[in-house]
């Protein structure tokens, strides 16, 4: 113990405490920086997302439930129930991105851009969302329809996913191909158009046949890979910025 | 401090070039962008803020390209677009603190900041309105409370002052120059007396170039010997009036008195006189400048 004493430089009380004092204020200047974990990011873009947006989210799943329930219990009618849900799961498709195309309205999409959270993490962010209901209606009426249904649950699936994948395809493009078109009457337009279309094989007799099984697969494989070549597309159309300046 | 260097930053659309090598450094102070509609202020000012990409060169912030800075950049970032955007069924409270949320300001101080601001820009009282209900002056002081929400080090304001009145421009111009300690505040625009008030440096923005840069002092002395004034009979102002770029104009009985930009003595009589900012304005942005020019080289 003595032998360390001896060791210690004796200490300037005086200049210890002008140069606390330097490192003190050297301290208050700096500014501090908080980066938010992508968690708390999710949490922020979410909780001001409003109480109809939550509502019509929750409607969705709601009515997706009614449709397969009320399909369960028409037995025999497979083509009136798979066209009927065609049409919901296009519908609730357009509903659930809504949340994505109003990133763009009102000129905030620039603005967006140059924030922390930027325009490309909010737009995962609510694609996230967006895709987190829409896939649950994809399950609602597949799991309770398919059921019920003579083509089997997997082929079902693949009836559901092909306007399922489509409709989100001409959503996203219309979203940064028309600029502020996708939102109230065109976000509308888009949906009809999208609702009319995914009625179309119900008018074809042999559509859920099982010989046509094939073409509904390879609609779907297509559909997984334009779908992934538009959500590859978005992120570096907002990098270079011009669609963000002109929205 | 933060310090932002643009290294032959140049933007093109299609065969538009808007910005055209520009390189620049831009330190502590108060720097404001003036220019006609169309000379590449607001690109340039998108590009600082990294919302459009530039088609060749390079911007830095503190000698690293801003690009791979990504969102450490943009926490040291206020922007107040042209356009300003906002979504209209928000009340201002709850737009201020989405933004924040947005802008990562620390959880515990977002009440006292957005109440800060609010009160900064006189929108206290209407903090419980939604936005669709505020004036275009309003909207503008929003958008002025959200740039500064996260204490920026970089404040880069496009036309910062569209819609004020004279009153809340005037509060303006003294909130930035109080707020301008430490930072560097960038703003476009192309009402001369706000630059004249406020901006330490003036950068004279021309079909994509910086054509002058200097002090308020530097820039106006750039035009002395070019600013006259002369006081003319009714029929011969209209003619000097068509072929000159004309700052002041002050119709007297019987005579008007003119204030003419020109190289060169523009008539017989006419006295030079001290160069103001508008002048200058007037001298690298009017059209009638450049049919000076040209008449003075025998071309027109």
């Amino acid at each position: 113990m003595d032998s360390k004493m001896k060791w210690r430089f004796p200490v300037d009380e005086r200049r210890k405490a002008a140069c606390m004092r330097e490192i003190r204020l050297q301290v208050e200047e700096k500014r501090f920086r908080r980066y938010p974990s992508f968690a708390e990011n999710v949490w922020n873009e979410l909780r001001f997302q409003s109480p109809w947006h939550w509502a019509l989210q929750g409607g969705v799943l709601f009515a997706a439930l009614l449709v397969a329930v009320w399909g369960s219990r028409r037995a025999g009618t497979d083509s009136v129930n798979i066209a009927a849900s065609s049409v919901f799961i296009v519908f609730a498709g357009n509903i659930c991105l809504s949340g994505v195309a109003r990133l763009f309205s009102w000129h905030m999409a620039e603005l967006e851009q140059t924030l922390y959270l930027n325009l490309k993490q909010m737009i995962c962010i609510r694609m996230l969302e967006a895709g987190v209901v829409d896939s649950g209606v994809l399950a609602i009426l597949t799991g309770v329809g398919g059921g019920c249904s003579v083509s089997g649950t997997g082929v079902y699936f693949l009836y559901m996913l092909v306007p399922f994948l489509w409709s989100d395809v001409l959503y996203l493009y219309m979203l940064t191909a028309f600029r502020n078109l996708f939102s109230g009457f065109g976000q509308t337009a888009a949906g009809v158009i999208c609702g009319l279309l995914a009625l179309f094989p119900a008018f074809l007799e042999k559509a859920y046949q099982p010989d046509y099984v094939p073409v509904w697969a390879a609609l779907s494989v297509a559909g997984i890979l334009v779908l992934g070549v538009e959500l590859y597309r978005i992120p570096g159309k907002i990098e270079r910025g011009e669609h963000v300046c002109l929205n | 401090m933060p310090e932002l260097r643009l290294d032959r930053v140049t933007k093109q659309f299609k065969n538009k070039i808007a910005v055209d090598e520009v390189s620049l450094s831009l330190k502590e102070g108060v720097y404001g962008f003036l220019g006609a509609n169309g000379s590449g202020k607001t690109t340039l000012l998108r590009m600082l803020c990294g919302v459009l990409r530039p088609t060749s060169g390079e911007i830095f912030c503190n000698g690293m390209e801003i690009g791979r800075l990504d969102g450490e950049y943009r926490c040291m970032l206020g922007y107040l677009p042209q356009d300003f955007g906002y979504y209209p069924d928000f009340t201002a409270k709850r737009y201020l603190e989405y933004l924040a949320a947005c802008k990562a300001v620390p959880k515990d101080l977002v009440h006292d900041k957005v109440q800060e601001m609010l009160r900064f820009t006189g929108l206290e009282g209407e903090q419980k309105s939604k936005i669709k209900t505020f004036s275009g002056g309003m909207i503008r002081r929003l958008g002025i409370a959200q740039a500064l929400l996260n204490d920026p080090e970089i404040l880069v304001l496009d036309e910062p002052t569209a819609g004020l009145d004279p009153k809340e421009r005037i509060r303006f111009r003294n909130m930035i120059s109080t707020f301008s300690k430490g930072r560097i505040i960038i703003l476009s625009t192309h009402i001369v007396s706000d630059v004249d008030f406020i901006a330490d440096q003036i950068l004279l923005m021309k079909q994509g170039r910086i054509v002058g840069q200097g002090t308020c002092g530097e820039v106006t002395e750039s035009v002395r010997g070019r600013v006259w004034e002369y006081v003319a009979e009714p029929e011969e102002a209209q003619r000097l009036n068509k072929k000159f770029a004309v700052s002041g104009l002050r119709n007297e009985t019987g005579s008007v008195h003119l204030r003419l930009i020109a190289n060169e003595c523009p008539c017989e009589g006419a006295l030079p006189v001290e160069p103001g900012l508008e002048d200058v304005y007037l001298y690298y942005f009017e059209e009638a400048s450049e049919y000076v020019q040209d008449l003075e080289r025998g071309n027109a």
